[in-house]
């Protein structure tokens, strides 16, 4: 990734951390979390941006138009569902057996 | 009651207080094949993290079940006799730190000797327990996630899981969330809010039980989903703090000598540290943020951040007040400010990172915790009700998730006794929660929330601790004055510096800030 533009004097690379964590990705079908992203456009804040810990959601901090939503490298934490005020988040836990696994924890 | 049930007990997550309740239902007598314990992780432990220390020795009470716990639990790693609250601003760094012998359970002579701390990788903790668990005869169902709760008389197929916490279409936008199921036939609506809870669903299929458990954790789908009036809503983000987490080896011998641990023996796990800390050191990077993000200008990030011993590793993290949080900011760089510090790098270097991870902490305080924890049928206890204590020099939450895991399971013990599963009935563990140690911390310390919340703690306080220090300790040839002047000086400094200190600092703000902090 390198046409990101991040804020802030740090960054931390966190795709290297997410690379640590166990993961059996479910698929498309039975994603885990939906974002209806037709109703991203106009929010000015995006806090599921800034707030998700492990830069599931990418949009205007990268240079994107769009909101670009991929739910494979989530820790299932939720704070994207708290974070969000359109209402265009739906979330559950991954289905038995999938999505990560910590070793340590 | 009709037709008997699968199960007496399902009990839905197999964290510190899943595993609490099921060990202390055996206790009470109920046999370990009338219980049922299911959890998402595969492994069980596999989706569970903390910061984590386990304070308390709540696990003695279970020792039957869960013998020699100390030394046997291979995520039990160190006993914690080193403690260090810390002030953190980007130049200095105040830490004040104590070590006790009466902490390691066999030294000191006045306090009472006793190990009641242990840092704690929870991932194999929990694998432990539950392994323990099924010798004493439960069933244990890993990597089984819980859709739907089986309610009496409503057909679990008329609904699904994401029409529970689905925002509805004509949910206002930054009003409280409007549920997609509020648009359904009112009966289902009733059922499923007030309906009598009997078993579980999974993946279309029928659990009975006469109670269900739910002890989800933070993150509980189903105490949102039916109404246990659960504050993890949608647009809701107040009270709630994000942990992002790191896991770093260092090595054992190394950490030893790093930290000043000593070795386990045959008694004891070896010696460990735990720091936590208020952070102010974000202000370049909120600034930056500000500027480029003026939709949240001025929102500080309030955050704390810890550094704990285990045996080989470090867990490093920082929590996150998600309601300050501005725009601008990635939550795992704040993270990595965090570690990059002067005053903490030099602790982790040469270290390399084997996990990340992040967690939610349900911290409302008593205002916010959600007050149905008991409904026909069904407890919600742990995390999932809320149960997490801090002051910024105490945090706990893992004690009371196995406390209140006791205090249902002796309820649910004379329930089946009587036969009788009601709400009413099961609303004596509600009783005893509010009468026992877990509720009246949380009652006594009600404005320690209020205070947590303060931007003070994340701005002007810990900058002023650590000048202060810095002033009172140096000697660079300058003529020495008291510490009352030092403190008048550098708070008239501070003051003329920026206009949001200057308002910080003013004496009415000053005697709020200490009114609330002498009630920690």
């Amino acid at each position: 990734m390198t046409e990101k533009t991040k804020i802030g004097l740090f960054e931390y690379d966190v795709k290297n951390g997410l690379g640590l964590i166990g993961y059996n990705v479910d698929d498309h079908e039975h994603a885990h979390i939906i974002v209806d992203t037709k109703k991203c456009g106009d929010c000015d804040s995006m806090m599921c941006v800034w707030g998700c810990p492990a830069q599931c959601y990418q949009f205007r901090d990268v240079g994107l138009d769009e909101m670009k939503f991929q739910y494979e490298d989530c820790v299932e934490c939720g704070t994207c569902f708290l974070m969000c005020t359109d209402g265009a988040l739906s979330w559950n836990h991954p289905r038995g057996g999938f999505g990560i696994t910590y070793t340590y924890g | 009651m009709g037709e008997e049930a699968d199960f007496d007990v399902i009990i839905i997550g197999c964290g510190m207080a899943g595993m609490a309740c099921a060990a202390q239902l055996l206790k009470e007598g109920v046999e370990g094949d009338r219980i049922l314990v299911v959890d998402r992780g595969e492994p069980v432990g596999a989706k569970n993290m903390s910061g984590g220390i386990l304070w308390g020795r709540e696990l003695d009470e279970l020792d039957d079940i869960f013998p020699n716990w100390e030394m046997d639990n291979p995520g039990i790693e160190r006993y914690i006799n080193n403690k260090k609250i810390g002030f953190l601003s980007s130049d200095d760094a105040f830490i004040m730190e104590g070590k006790f012998a009466s902490w390691d359970g066999i030294g000191g002579t006045v306090e009472p000797s006793m190990r009641t701390g242990w840092s704690v990788l929870r991932a194999r903790t929990d694998a432990w327990f539950a392994e323990k668990l099924e010798e004493a005869g439960v069933f244990i169902m890993p990597g089984i996630k819980i859709d739907q709760l089986n309610i009496e008389g409503l057909d679990h197929t008329s609904y699904t899981a994401r029409d529970l916490t689905d925002p509805a279409e004509d949910s206002g936008r930054g009003k409280a969330q409007k549920w997609k199921i509020s648009n359904f036939d009112p009966e289902i609506v009733d059922a499923v809010r007030n309906g009598k809870i009997r078993g579980i669903v999974q993946d279309g299929e029928v659990m009975t039980s006469n109670v269900v458990v739910i002890a989800e954790g933070s993150n509980s789908v189903l105490t949102r989903s039916y109404a246990f009036d659960s504050m993890l809503h949608a647009q809701d983000r107040h009270g709630i703090i994000l942990g992002v987490k790191e896991v770093i080896h260092l090595g054992e011998e190394e950490i030893n000598s790093r930290f000043g641990c000593y070795s386990g023996d045959e008694e004891r796990p070896p010696s460990g540290m735990a720091m936590e800390a208020a952070l102010a050191i974000f202000d370049d990077m909120a600034e930056k943020a500000w500027e480029e993000y003026p939709v949240t200008a001025g929102l500080v990030p309030r955050a704390g951040g810890w550094l704990y011993t285990n045996k080989d590793t470090l867990s490093i993290g920082v929590v996150i007040q998600l309601d300050s949080l501005p725009s601008g900011i990635h939550t795992y760089d704040m993270l990595a400010a965090y570690k990059a510090h002067p005053a903490i790098a030099p602790l982790i270097r040469g270290g390399e990172t084997v996990e990340y991870g992040a967690h939610l902490v349900p911290e409302y305080g008593l205002d916010r915790m959600p007050t149905r924890l008991v409904r026909d049928g069904a407890v919600v206890i742990g995390d999932a009700a809320g149960l997490v204590y801090s002051n910024g020099a105490v945090i706990q939450g893992q004690n009371y998730s196995i406390h209140s895991g006791k205090l249902a399971a002796k309820v649910i013990a004379n329930c089946i006794e009587s036969g009788d599963f009601s709400e009413k009935a099961l609303k004596q563990y509600k009783k005893d929660l509010d009468a026992s140690y877990v509720m009246r911390d949380l009652r006594r310390f009600k404005t320690t929330a209020k205070f947590l919340a303060d931007d003070a703690n994340y701005t002007w306080v810990p900058k002023f601790m650590g000048t202060m220090f810095n002033r009172v300790v140096r000697e660079i040839g300058e003529e020495k004055i008291t510490v009352e002047k030092q403190v008048l000086k550098l708070r008239k400094q501070m003051r003329r510096k920026d206009r949001k200190t200057k308002k910080g600092m003013g004496l009415l703000n000053l005697i709020r800030l200490g009114l609330m902090g002498r009630k920690l």
